[in-house]
């Protein structure tokens, strides 16, 4: 009895403990947003992640922006002219521009910003290096004035403006003084928020330094689980969460308290085959290297279902990496269908064994960064044990393990991910497969018949011209990708009623212009 | 027999027991006497045997996923004309059967992970007490060290090193728990290796290692059931905060801490069966372990003998 009394003790005062220690309902001129994975750096050409680079973009700003329908406006910058040769963009910078420590915001500043991010030295992997620049063909950059800043590309490129648009502007002399470790920890901006904290894993605090900006203060707090976030939601410790979990949206919908919208996104989720020689000496990774094998696994994967049980909502199974407006109208998804992808198997050299095991294969994935992905992850398993694979499910947390390893495209041989798209043109879903060493060719696919067609796209003179390119493209990766494909993921905000937040297709989350009812 | 008592512990003389019967009818008597423990053992005895027999039991393959049939309420239809007694989970997967396989997994790290801690303990806590000096330094002091990091945080580091897995799981349960058994057995030692029956065993010409396996080592067994049996109930409670943390074993096995993590993204959409099942099996599970440690303690200690 002893026992048992001090048990209940124990169990009434962590509950009392847990009940004084919740969060306060947001101040009137504070917006709090619950996260679904932890963020790793605000060093600027470090940031590739979507919920680090939402962050971010409040910090730092950039030259133009472009908004969740695909409209472009000017931010630091306030005029563009490109050259002829479409090798040179200029543009001219605001006037009366300043970074967070009160430096002169300049066009050499503007320039720092791009050749910092290049520079060898400082091996930085972000979306900026890995992704902009290796689409571009980034040369160099360099002020023609105080105003005016050239940046010089490779090759012409019909998508640059698009992609520089995503690039950090930040000053000189403050980043020249600080060392990488703390460019990472204690970014100076240019934006109309500033870094006020940052609690690893648990908060980051912004405050309002200029325009436009609505409310003086946004906390972004990391909240790995969907049902605890869903809950701060409900109680109103929190205005806006990321990722609702499908089986949740009625619990939150019915509180009264928040309402959540739904969009359907633009973020490509698949199945990525890693063919880096590597991994091809790996148990079911010499199997993935024969692209009959690949188109087989296409057929064994029920994605309608894992759309409609899983995620809550219908989709329309993926033909590419390209969003579905801008996509080769001329393909259609891959059924479901099993007994295909086992004749494929065993015509491609892969019969099951008296065990009925076709190959094993590794297939790993990170835990709570998309939607409902642990589960997406398993039934995909499942659909692929069924044809006779045995899967080796690896589930690894998403910020210090998962992300490392795509850093560095060390993952697979199978592995889930999704990567954010956009609207405003094919090229810029299919940049992320710009170059075979591009930092987001996680599966090193090297293809000539894609890769090859880069240089007849810089080269071509006229939409429709390209639209062709595009399309053969699409079909050498819808026939032998390196992709599984599966679904543009659906987005679920939950929302406060206190808020006039409205969700964008793209996954940004900008506040500058959410405010109270 | 007569019974040595050091430190409140009960150590057993060397004379081996012909009154076995009489003894084992003596802790029968006690435990009916308790009553509690009576259920607990029970309880214990049906673990047991859904551990053993589980894969006999299961209705369904427990992951075997049913994505059409997922989160059916208990007694709901199952594939093919099966019931979900206890309900189906986010994918469609018998609780039932993947509370059967999960006993398995509770007991056998529970289980091995003490043969495991126990051994390396047992063996250290005794070369530490019988040969003194330096040895006894070096090995407390060890002990000392690792007791300094919270065994939770340790235990999370070498799985994110060795990767999860069952194996993995028992030795990092395991060697977190030999310092408990090398303190206890050490002191039992020290007492012990002064005592006229050491000395002569150590007269007629004994080795080092028969006297310390072969007469120490039984007058300390009595002290480590007790201990075995709390650590059994702690080791199954960290495996099941392990699993809840995605650091146990794979997602393809089954395991109780890893239903209950799973559970909670149903919680607040109101789907209680996926949390109560394996959180019952949890609590059922480790309050018995602790009630059979509680009465162990109370049957072998001579103080109480009197009462009983």
């Amino acid at each position: 009895m002893t026992r048992l009394r001090h048990l209940a003790v124990t169990s009434a005062s962590g509950l009392l403990l847990a009940t004084t220690a919740a969060f306060a309902q947001p101040a009137e001129n504070t917006i709090v947003v619950g996260l679904s994975a932890d963020i790793t750096t605000f060093e600027p050409a470090n940031i590739s992640s979507r919920d680090n680079a939402n962050i971010a973009r409040h910090i730092f700003g950039t030259l133009y922006t472009i908004s969740g329908d695909g409209e472009v406006s000017p931010d630091l910058a306030e005029n563009l002219e490109i050259s002829e040769d479409g090798l040179n963009y200029v543009y001219t910078l605001r006037e009366g521009l300043t970074c967070h420590d009160g430096e002169a915001l300049t066009a050499e500043d503007a320039a720092f910003s791009f050749n910092r991010a290049k520079d060898p030295a400082n091996a930085f992997t972000g979306n900026t290096p890995g992704f902009v620049f290796s689409s571009i063909g980034f040369q160099s950059a360099e002020a023609l004035d105080d105003r005016r800043v050239q940046i010089t590309l490779g090759a012409k490129n019909p998508i640059a403006f698009g992609l520089l648009t995503e690039v950090y502007i930040h000053c000189k002399d403050s980043y020249e003084a600080m060392s990488l470790d703390q460019a990472a920890a204690t970014p100076i901006g240019s934006g109309p928020y500033k870094l006020a904290s940052w609690a690893k894993g648990s908060e980051v605090v912004l405050e309002k330094v200029g325009e436009p900006a609505k409310m003086e203060k946004i906390i972004w707090r990391i909240i790995p689980e969907a049902s605890t976030r869903s809950a701060e939601l409900i109680a109103g410790n929190v205005d806006i969460i990321t990722n609702v979990a499908p089986d949740q949206i009625d619990a939150v919908n019915a509180s009264g308290n928040a309402k959540v919208q739904a969009v359907q996104g633009t973020r490509r989720m698949y199945v990525g085959f890693n063919l880096s020689e590597e991994f091809a000496a790996m148990p079911g990774g010499d199997a993935i290297q024969n692209p009959d094998v690949r188109r087989a696994l296409q057929y064994a994967v029920d994605v309608p279902t894992i759309c409609k049980q899983l995620l809550n909502f219908e989709c329309v199974r993926a033909t590419g990496l390209v969003n579905p407006q801008n996509a080769n109208q001329s393909l259609t998804p891959y059924p479901y269908d099993p007994d295909m992808a086992e004749k494929m198997l065993d015509e491609a050299g892969w019969p099951r064994a008296a065990d009925g095991t076709r190959f094993t294969i590794r297939f790993q994935a990170g835990r709570g960064r998309y939607l409902n992905d642990q589960n997406v992850v398993l039934a995909i398993a499942q659909y692929l044990e069924d044809v006779g694979l045995k899967v080796e499910v690896d589930l690894m947390e998403w910020a210090s393990v998962y992300v490392p390893l795509i850093r560095e495209r060390n993952v697979g041989p199978l592995f889930f991910l999704g990567s954010g798209g956009a609207l405003w043109s094919p090229l810029y879903d299919m940049t992320d497969l710009a170059r075979v060493e591009s930092g987001t060719n996680y599966t090193h696919w090297d293809d000539e018949r894609w890769f090859s067609r880069w240089a007849d796209i810089a080269a071509a003179t006229t939409p429709e011209e390209t639209r062709v390119i595009v399309d053969e493209m699409l079909q050498v990766f819808y026939d032998d990708g390196p992709w599984l494909h599966m679904y543009f993921q659906p987005d679920f905000y939950g929302v406060s009623e206190r808020v006039d937040f409205v969700a964008r297709p793209d996954e940004k989350v900008y506040l500058f212009e959410t405010g109270l009812k | 027999m007569s019974d040595v008592t050091t430190d409140g512990l009960t150590t057993l003389a060397p004379e081996r027991g012909s009154n076995f019967g009489r003894e084992l009818r003596r802790a029968g008597r006690s435990m009916v006497a308790a009553k509690w423990p009576v259920l607990a053992l029970l309880i214990l005895l049906v673990v047991a045997i859904v551990a053993i027999f589980g894969p006999m039991l299961a209705p369904l393959d427990p992951n075997r996923q049913n994505i059409m049939l997922r989160l059916a309420e208990p007694l709901g239809e199952g594939p093919r004309g099966a019931t979900f007694w206890l309900g189906s989970d986010a994918l469609g997967r018998d609780v039932l059967s993947r509370l059967l396989y999960g006993a398995r997994i509770s007991l056998l790290v529970g289980i091995c992970a003490i043969a495991v801690g126990g051994t390396i303990g047992v063996v250290a806590g005794l070369v530490s007490g019988y040969f003194g000096g330096w040895v006894d330094d070096v090995i407390m002091r060890l002990g000392d060290i690792q007791l300094a990091f919270p065994f939770i945080l340790l235990a999370i580091m070498f799985l994110v090193v060795l990767g999860p897995g069952v194996m993995n799981l028992i030795l990092v349960l395991g060697i977190g728990q030999w310092v408990t058994y090398a303190r206890i057995v050490r002191g039992q030692t020290l007492s012990l290796r002064e005592k006229e029956f050491v000395e002569a065993a150590r007269a007629l010409g004994d080795s080092t290692t028969s006297i310390i396996f072969r007469t120490i080592l039984p007058n300390i067994v009595a002290p480590l059931t007790v201990i075995a049996s709390f650590n059994v109930a702690s080791v199954i409670l960290a495996e099941a905060a392990l699993s809840f943390l995605g650091l146990g074993v794979p997602p393809s096995v089954p395991t109780w801490g890893s239903m209950l993590a799973e559970s909670r993204e149903q919680l607040i959409a109101n789907k209680w069966w996926l949390a109560i099942f394996p959180g019952l099996a949890i609590v059922l599970t480790v309050l018995s372990f602790n009630i059979i440690g509680d009465w162990l303690r109370d049957f072998l200690d001579p103080r109480l003998k009197e009462r009983r």
